[in-house]
């Protein structure tokens, strides 16, 4: 596994770890309460802007998830309800007794599949643009088909650049690659979410923050009601000039809402 | 060398509209009036192919004005009790797109006693956007094909009680095909390649490979289907294993045959009609495959001319002559040129003769056809065959 190059994440290690028999790629920075970041759909990678400033207040443990990135994937591991026991595990091994636990976008779906399985284990939640409920009614849609949209659309919805194959590594084109292999593994259908999810968000018993961006290009308005509304404890915020990767369009602002929500 | 007439069987009114060609085309351009007419129209020149001594090749596509035949063994159902003699091969059926495969056996089953045993089955892996149709999951797309067809078989070879199949991706309580396939074990099986490495795979099992509209590279999948076939079986396989699919036009004079080839020439201009988010879903190709994709860039993966350069979807009649898409011309030129590509791959016992393709009307596709079959196939029929073991070679 190879896990350098990263210069946008030199401000950390990145190292890999072998979980129950799986090569994980773990990415750890700063010091302070200990903090567990699971990534959205582009990568660890994506979301080195928001680890910068959250390493100034937190030891944070960013892995890439089965499948994602530098790690390698289970082979029976296939629904994201499997991510939540996988992190179980994965939260023993690196004694994670009660973290922050922050999710972004897809990795939002994964922080309430573990802690609806495992309430006790986070201290406060955070859920940036969570995904995992239900993303359409019959022929309404709530969030935006990412497998159907053209590359130029997505990129411009997700606020990124296009990818460049002439400028980049072959290890670089491989994550991207595997980024989008996984999302298609756990997001193609039921499309970007787990129909027994809903049913459990009640479970979910620490602080929760559930974060926006004004201008989410994937997800409807309608969709971040439904998402609130079924979480017994949550706080939530509508951040401007954001888009969908709250993490990427105003990494200092949420790293500050992050601290403080967490000092409460 | 044998022919199989193939058409498959587009819409092609709604060519002239500007736009994608799959998936995002609106429906309001299907007048179904309309549809249906051609629909009858394809299989009243399959039923000519037949009597002409032809054997018979459909398709299926989804959601495209390209391909009106949904499904190869429903259109197969229908040609099974109008033709006579004809083999009626289904090339082929999306196994890993099917939700239920057991449902394709008891189809295959069915077709086959109705023909009387002349249905062959090709099982692929499809095109890439049809999974937007069938929405089965991109991802693990080749295990769950290779068990499809490990159900399939089991239940057409199945001779005893009822069985019962509890796999990864398929779960069934009990099996058993009534009726059951005359052809025994099982009708032939067919695949498809469009490289050596998987045409050799196809040559371990021995069933017929064939590739479609390759050009220069059918060469390098014939040698890896002869050279998997020699590993398994240990001797060379008969040409009958392999397969060549182009199409050809036909006519008394070149200046016809031309006019034809052009008409039918829009089959490829609108097959490359697809939005090109659909081309390559996430997680359909393997992650190394992507990556040597992105680096290769999209004109890699166009067939090559003689020179060397891709052939341009837009290219002429002669640029597609020279990539070995089209064959031609009046019955001696068709010949000749179909020997000459026959020689130069090594030799083929299948010729998928795309005899209709775009917007070739009905006059012209009898003609052509007719012209094809009693002309062309008695020569194709007896071609210079050299030893398997003087061209055969091994490939990398």
């Amino acid at each position: 596994m190879v896990t350098d190059g990263l210069e946008e994440l030199d401000f950390g290690t990145l190292s890999a770890f072998d979980l129950r028999g799986t090569p994980i790629e773990l990415f750890t920075a700063g010091e302070g309460a200990p903090l567990l970041f699971l990534h959205g759909m582009d990568g660890l990678e994506g979301a080195a802007a928001l680890l910068r400033v959250l390493a100034k207040d937190f030891k944070v443990f960013a892995p890439s998830h089965p499948g994602f990135g530098g790690s390698e994937r289970p082979g029976d591991l296939d629904r994201v309800d499997d991510l939540g026991y996988f992190y179980l595990d994965l939260m023993d091994r690196l004694d994670l007794r009660q973290p922050i636990v922050v999710g972004s976008s897809f990795g939002g779906w994964v922080a309430a599949e573990i802690l609806t399985k495992a309430p006790e284990r986070a201290a406060r939640l955070i859920l940036l643009s969570p995904l995992g409920l239900p993303t359409a009614d019959r022929r309404e849609a709530r969030v935006a088909d990412i497998f159907m949209l053209p590359r130029a659309e997505l990129d411009t919805r997700l606020g990124r650049s296009a990818l460049a194959p002439a400028d980049l590594s072959d290890e670089r084109l491989r994550r991207a690659m595997r980024n989008d292999e996984a999302l298609s593994l756990y997001g193609w259908t039921p499309y970007m979410h787990n129909p027994k999810l809903a049913g459990r968000l009640h479970r979910i018993a620490c602080p929760t923050l559930i974060a926006w961006g004004a201008a989410d290009a994937l997800v409807a308005p309608a969709y971040r009601a439904v998402f609130a509304a079924a979480l017994p404890d949550a706080d939530t915020l509508l951040v401007e000039e954001a888009g969908h990767r709250l993490h990427a369009d105003q990494p200092g602002e949420i790293a500050a809402r992050i601290a403080a929500f967490a000092a409460r | 060398m044998i022919i199989w007439q193939f058409t498959e069987q587009a819409y092609y009114p709604a060519f002239r509209e500007p736009g994608a060609m799959r998936i995002t085309l609106p429906q309001q351009r299907c007048d179904p009036v309309e549809a249906g007419r051609l629909l009858n129209r394809y299989l009243d020149e399959y039923m000519l192919a037949d009597e002409l001594g032809l054997n018979i090749m459909v398709n299926e596509h989804h959601a495209a004005a390209t391909c009106m035949s949904t499904s190869c063994l429903t259109t197969l159902a229908i040609l099974a009790r109008q033709t006579q003699r004809a083999r009626l091969l289904a090339l082929g059926i999306p196994l890993a797109n099917r939700a239920n495969p057991l449902r394709v056996a008891e189809e295959i089953a069915m077709v086959d006693a109705l023909s009387g045993g002349r249905l062959e089955v090709g099982l692929v892996k499809g095109a890439a956007y049809e999974l937007f149709m069938s929405n089965r999951q991109p991802t693990g797309f080749m295990e769950r094909f290779w068990e499809a067809h490990d159900l399939l078989l089991a239940a057409m070879t199945n001779q005893g009680d009822p069985f019962s199949w509890a796999g990864k991706h398929f779960h069934y309580r009990t099996a058993s095909l009534w009726p059951r396939p005359i052809q025994q074990p099982h009708p032939p099986l067919w695949m498809t390649a469009s490289s050596a490495a998987s045409a050799r795979g196809y040559g371990k099992l021995g069933y017929t490979c064939a590739t479609f509209l390759s050009g220069a590279v059918a060469r390098s999948v014939f040698s890896g289907y002869r050279e998997g076939y020699v590993e398994a079986f240990g001797h060379p396989p008969g040409l009958d294993r392999l397969a060549y699919l182009a199409v050809i036009a036909c006519a008394g004079d070149r200046e016809t045959a031309f006019r034809r080839a052009e008409a039918m020439k829009s089959y490829f201009t609108t097959a490359a009609r697809v939005d090109p988010q659909f081309r390559n879903p996430w997680g359909f190709s393997p992650v190394e495959a992507n990556v040597r994709m992105l680096q290769a860039g999209p004109a890699a993966m166009r067939p090559r001319m003689r020179n060397g350069k891709p052939l341009p979807v837009d290219g002429s009649i002669e640029d597609y002559m020279d990539a070995g898409l089209m064959f031609v011309g009046t019955p001696d030129d068709v010949y000749e040129q179909l020997a000459r590509f026959n020689e130069e791959t090594g030799g083929f016992g299948n010729l998928l003769m795309m005899g209709q393709a775009g917007e070739l009307d009905h006059a012209d596709t009898v003609d052509n056809l007719t012209l094809v079959a009693r002309e062309v196939a008695p020569r194709l029929l007896n071609l210079p065959d050299r030893p398997l073991d003087v061209r055969y070679e091994a490939v990398g």
